[in-house]
């Protein structure tokens, strides 16, 4: 890669850098507070762009999500609990677990399409739960807690250059050769086969990738939070919240990931402030889900391509 | 002989949870067979006929198997508007479900269920209740039966042969197999589609919510807003161990479900939680091997 091909990366791109570059440079000045809520959207935004990858580029809906971010989080906190290791190796090891049980679960999953695909995924997932509760070394149904010292800048860095890689990552695969595969095993997965693609060979690549992310997130998140917990880590919320935030910012979509996440935690984070409105969040977000998949497929950034010439060239 | 009375009542025990199982998948099973949508928001039906018994229970004093008629009327309605509300639009006109309206039904229904799920808690707490009936036991031998799970395993069954007779049996019901089967072929012989796939999606409503009814005689204190997202995993399991659209699919899962799950634990030294994993799991080597269920 020369000088002049990464300087052509498109405004999508040098817009999301910038932004993730200024978030960094003025981190130590934030206050504790809004530190806190900025991590909690850099964490969400890595798992949406990770479910992005598998649901949005290749269109295979997961349900099951969450299991990668949850034995992340265990990861991290079996690490850093049991093996004193320090928490950033600790993310590195979600991130490697995640990589791990993704190439297993997905040399099984991805053969199967469409609904099936999502109902296996989502059955791992429960079923993930039951075996957790079960594995001493994690706590059995306890968890594990860790000694709250979290220095909160240290946890941002690490989401915010995992989200960096993460976006590269994915502006990387949708623009290099392996881009036109992914897309037409979208298209029509038994065309791309006929035509020489490698469609399994893709897909697990990718699942493989979109489950390292969201290991490493999982650990961010166990670090933050101090500790993984079964109940609350294999929540099926998180899946259903990633879900919905790429269907609302734009599947497949290299901002919108980014923008869905912007538009669902910060009103959820309102929402929890204000007693009459807490616990309504998710029936708005749900209300929402319900209208773009209906009426506006494409999300926000589809709209805005679909509806504003201008941006059809800047946006992706 | 211990081991064997042990043995023989979970399986009893088993046999009578996987009725209940059975009739809450058998509503997901009919509209996925018809209709060819996989409604995510099931569990959440399931929930709502739950609390529907709940509050019949409440206010009026029904027990579970007298609020089923109450349930079903409801699930009918809701099925009528789920129907034109969120299938219609996807399914008018064409003649077989493209990934790219799976993708949307799968969406759409998932945004539901997050509607359903949060207003529920907000409506009602996310506390568990339950409705106090229990009408004794009765006993084989050393097999000692909750009375209310065999009359609700009876009820189930029955629900089960009667679908199954309506579906062969009558006219609609022919109609609806015609329309999942060819919808082209069951135009050229007179039959409405959008007529057709709202009946049959209103029936699986009604069963879906009636399941709820007959679920909450097993759990005495285990009806809250998010039960579904642990027995709408169990109904697609369910289906997909029977096959799509098979009405005796459904029990046969719903069997299957309910021994693994009961006797499971005997073999795996008591222990539930993964007797249920193993339940689960069973899916990925079902799909792997028999994609078409295990009924042929």
């Amino acid at each position: 890669m020369n000088l002049r091909s990464i300087l052509s990366v498109g405004p999508t791109l040098w817009g999301i850098g910038i932004f993730l570059v200024i978030l960094g440079g003025s981190a130590p000045w934030i206050p504790g507070f809004l530190l806190t809520l900025v991590t909690g959207l850099l964490i969400w935004a890595t798992l949406a762009y990770s479910l992005n990858l598998i649901t949005g580029l290749v269109g295979y809906v997961s349900f099951g999500h969450v299991v990668f971010m949850a034995f992340g989080g265990y990861a991290l906190a079996f690490g850093v609990g049991a093996l004193n290791l320090h928490p950033v190796v600790g993310v590195a090891l979600g991130a490697a677990v995640g990589l791990a049980l993704a190439l297993g679960i997905g040399l099984v999953t991805l053969r199967f399409r469409g609904v099936y695909f999502a109902i296996a995924t989502l059955v791992i997932a429960v079923a993930a739960l039951y075996i957790v509760l079960d594995i001493e070394e994690l706590g059995d149904g306890k968890g594990i807690i860790l000694n709250p010292a979290v220095e909160p800048l240290s946890v941002f860095y690490t989401i915010l250059v995992t989200l960096a890689i993460e976006v590269g990552v994915t502006y990387a695969i949708t623009h290099g050769r392996i881009g036109y595969g992914i897309r037409s095993i979208k298209g029509d997965e038994d065309a791309a086969n006929t035509l020489g693609i490698n469609a399994a060979r893709i897909k697990l690549f990718v699942y493989a990738l979109s489950g390292l992310f969201a290991g490493a997130a999982g650990g961010v998140y166990a670090w933050n939070v101090s500790g993984a917990f079964p109940y609350s880590s294999f929540s099926l919320t998180f899946s259903l919240q990633m879900l919905a935030m790429i269907v609302i910012g734009g599947m497949g979509t290299l901002l919108g990931p980014l923008i869905g996440t912007v538009a669902v935690y910060l009103p959820s984070q309102v929402f929890l402030t204000i007693p009459l409105l807490s616990g309504l969040q998710f029936t708005v977000i749900g209300l929402v889900v319900i209208i773009i998949a209906l009426f506006v497929p494409g999300g926000i950034v589809g709209t805005l391509r679909k509806y504003i010439p201008e941006f059809r060239g800047m946006l992706e | 002989m211990a081991d064997a009375a042990l043995f023989l009542s979970d399986l009893a025990l088993g046999v009578l949870l996987g009725c209940v199982f059975a009739v809450i998948a058998h509503g997901l099973n009919l509209i996925w067979g018809v209709a060819k949508v996989v409604n995510v928001a099931h569990g959440e039906f399931i929930m709502l006929g739950a609390y529907g018994a709940y509050f019949l229970n409440l206010w009026f004093g029904f027990n579970p198997l007298l609020s089923i008629p109450f349930d079903a009327a409801i699930g009918l309605g809701v099925g009528v508007l789920f129907y034109f509300g969120f299938l219609h639009r996807e399914l008018r006109g064409k003649e077989s479900m493209d990934l790219q309206s799976e993708m949307v039904t799968l969406v759409s229904t998932f945004g539901l269920s997050l509607v359903l799920i949060n207003t529920a808690q907000k409506l009602w707490t996310p506390d568990n209740v339950g409705i106090p009936w229990s009408p004794g036991y009765v006993v084989f031998g050393p097999v000692q039966l909750p009375l209310g799970g065999l009359y609700v395993a009876i009820v189930s069954v029955s629900i089960i042969a009667l679908s199954h007779v309506f579906l062969s049996k009558t006219y609609l019901g022919n109609a609806i197999r015609a329309h999942s089967q060819d919808i082209p072929a069951a135009q050229l012989v007179g039959i409405n589609p959008t007529i057709t796939a709202s009946i049959g999606t209103a029936v699986g409503f009604g069963i879906t919510m009636v399941g709820g009814a007959l679920l909450t005689v097993w759990l005495p204190t285990g009806i809250f807003p998010a039960m579904g997202n642990l027995y709408a995993p169990i109904s697609f399991v369910i289906v997909v161990l029977g096959g799509p659209g098979k009405m005796w699919g459904s029990l046969v899962g719903g069997l299957t479900l309910g021994v693994i799950i009961n006797v499971g634990q005997l073999f795996l030294g008591n222990n539930l939680s993964l007797a249920e994993a193993a339940a689960f799991l069973i899916l990925i080597p079902v799909l792997l091997l028999r994609p078409e269920g295990i009924l042929r």
